[in-house]
């Protein structure tokens, strides 16, 4: 399949995921879905014992809502960067974000969060904004 | 929570702010996306104000966001009220401090205006970023 034609589907796909997330079609269906024993076990002891959910099926359904709702939010900003690419944030804009939404202190250090993106990335390519602040903050606590 | 100009901001390209307010909303996601309970809201009034219609073809890129509404109703609009008669603050900024009394746990907003929301948000704690 060319890249042309795996764009379109895929841009149709994400369409109709989020008229799907959105649909108050409360109907059921019943799944043949495998979940591992040991993951199963944990889900039921949230559900009886913490009350994280009405029951096993409910968690994992609002579990699944969730992340296909990030998924289809992270497919916009993706292609939203492709066609501006000069919008697409570095990790230390993103990490310096999550500080200033955080109210953290680091938000005031700008350049110390700049240098511990620098630093995490070199040894942690996949690192996200929040690893950085941990870095930067590790930085800051041995250096005091 | 997005005040007024954040949604601007996210509405069009060539807002100077576009980018700080698109870089927030990702931070948000990727945290989403690692399962920490977390969203971004806004409160219909602020709609109003900034003009997001959400069936105008303008407001595709910010539709596909989404960004969680909080409704105006019957008790959010007697809080509200309240806040524009003690501090004479729009509606939109009114409707933001009482869509803040209706979330539980830790609420930053984005705004250019942190004055205003200071005051609306009275004595719930918020993180106040300026755009």
């Amino acid at each position: 399949m060319n890249h042309s034609r795996w764009y379109v589907r895929a841009v149709d796909a994400i369409d109709r995921i989020r008229e799907l997330l959105d649909s108050t079609d409360e109907v059921t269906v019943g799944t043949s879905m495998r979940l591992p024993a040991a993951l199963r076990e944990a889900a039921a002891l949230a559900v009886s014992e913490l009350g994280a959910a009405t029951s096993i099926t409910a968690l994992a359904a609002d579990a699944l809502w969730q992340r296909l709702d990030a998924l289809v939010v992270e497919a916009a900003l993706d292609a939203h960067y492709d066609r501006y690419p000069a919008l697409r944030p570095s990790l230390a804009e993103l990490a310096i974000a999550a500080a200033e939404l955080d109210g953290n202190p680091l938000a005031s250090r700008p350049d110390a969060i700049r240098c511990a993106a620098a630093a995490i990335i070199e040894r942690h390519p996949d690192a996200d904004a929040d690893d950085v602040l941990l870095w930067a903050e590790a930085q800051a606590a041995s250096a005091a | 929570m997005l005040d007024n100009e954040a949604v601007q901001a996210l509405l069009s390209i060539s807002h100077p702010k576009h980018a700080q307010a698109l870089t927030s909303v990702q931070v948000v996601n990727d945290r989403r996306k690692r399962s920490r309970p977390t969203k971004v809201l806004v409160p219909t009034a602020v709609r109003v104000e900034a003009g997001w219609d959400r069936t105008a073809p303008a407001a595709a890129f910010i539709n596909q966001l989404r960004i969680v509404d909080v409704a105006l109703d019957g008790a959010a609009a007697d809080v509200a009220a309240a806040l524009v008669a003690t501090h004479h603050v729009s509606v939109a900024d009114a409707h933001v401090g009482a869509a803040l009394r209706t979330v539980a746990g830790p609420v930053t907003i984005l705004t250019s205006d942190p004055g205003d929301m200071r005051t609306v948000a009275g004595t719930k704690d918020v993180v106040i970023v300026t755009l």
